[in-house]
């Protein structure tokens, strides 16, 4: 009985660690652009509502979408890589961002979740605080972008 | 042609703030009514700088420049809003004229703190109509006075705890729902 329960702790321990080594990455697209994202830092994806606009000075936030009673700033991705959203079936992926839920319209091909080895992840600090680094997923390199701090002009150490 | 949109949207906490909704450029734009002195048309403001109507004098100013939405063409549903308190008065442009809308306090959403340019002085929250989301402009700022701390609850706690009756607007509008509300082509006087 003891050598059972040890057994599967053992089991358990080695799942535990293998998962440790693997991180749960997010891929989507905007305008065309491929880009990871922690699956964490995801709230959801629905389709596309529309959005309002809202004369802002704030660089890339200038609409909101309603989600159920409440409505939520739009950061425009798009924008931020000097892209242009062509198509007309369009998602919204739901950010759990730093200052609240945030809507990003993303193509229409629906985000693939991918396991990549942690080792396969490469952080590091460039100039764009927005981007995390790098990570191989399907033999494809990524750019990681910074869901939760999109936007925030600080820069998030790496994790 | 009377103007429609008075809803009394399904109050809850007693608490109500009246808004007239108007069109600038493409935004709907709900300013807090009880500073509304009236509603008219481009003939009626005449073409001076200053808006004179009921003996009092409006300074008029270019919002939708100051909101950055940029030039305005002016149609048959081009209205001049007459806006003041006992201190400041001014007058703008608007593009249409929804009409007024209950709004119960607990439906005004705070602008998102991911908005953290100017507009968090000019916009105070926004609300969601039936088929459109109002941008709530900030009276203080749309009349050019000094900003106020918590603008938004001071101002509308202030609002909701009028009773009817009380409400201190010269404007006298038809009643309607909101779902009816459309832009009115005559205008609209105190």
């Amino acid at each position: 009985m003891l050598r059972a329960q040890l057994r599967r702790q053992a089991q358990v321990g080695t799942k535990g660690t293998a998962e440790a080594r693997m991180q749960g990455l997010v891929v989507f697209s905007v305008a065309g652009q491929r880009l990871a994202a922690r699956t964490d830092e995801i709230g959801g994806v629905m389709p596309w509502p529309g959005a309002t606009a809202v004369p802002s000075d704030t660089p890339f936030v200038a609409a909101l979408v309603r989600q159920e009673k409440r409505c939520l700033p739009v950061f425009d991705l798009a924008a931020k890589f000097n892209r242009t959203m062509h198509e007309n079936e369009l998602l919204c992926l739901i950010v759990k961002h730093i200052d609240g839920p945030l809507a990003i319209c993303i193509d229409s091909q629906v985000p693939s979740l991918h396991m990549v080895a942690r080792s396969s992840m490469h952080y590091r600090v460039g100039s764009d605080p927005d981007i995390a680094g790098t990570c191989v997923a399907d033999e494809e390199e990524l750019p990681i972008i910074n869901l939760t701090t999109l936007g925030v002009s600080s820069i998030r150490p790496a994790r | 042609m009377s103007l429609r949109g008075h809803k009394t949207a399904a109050a809850t906490s007693g608490q109500t703030v009246r808004f007239l909704v108007a069109l600038v450029g493409p935004i709907h734009v709900a300013f807090p009514a009880h500073w509304v002195r009236g509603i008219i048309t481009l003939a009626e403001a005449g073409r001076e700088g200053l808006v004179t109507w009921a003996n009092s004098s409006y300074e008029r100013t270019d919002l939708a420049g100051r909101l950055t939405i940029g030039a305005q063409m002016t149609t048959a549903e081009t209205r001049i809003i007459l806006y003041g308190n006992d201190q400041r008065s001014r007058s703008f442009m608007v593009d249409g004229v929804l009409g007024l809308v209950d709004v119960d306090r607990s439906q005004v959403q705070p602008l998102p703190p991911q908005f953290r340019g100017g507009e968090r002085d000019r916009l105070l929250g926004l609300f969601s109509g039936t088929a459109y989301v109002a941008l709530i402009a900030n009276p203080f700022w749309v009349l050019e006075l000094p900003p106020r701390k918590n603008a938004l609850d001071a101002f509308v706690f202030q609002a909701s705890e009028r009773r009817a009756g009380e409400f201190d607007s010269r404007l006298r509008l038809s009643s309607a729902t909101h779902e009816d509300a459309v832009p009115t082509p005559a205008g609209h006087k105190t």
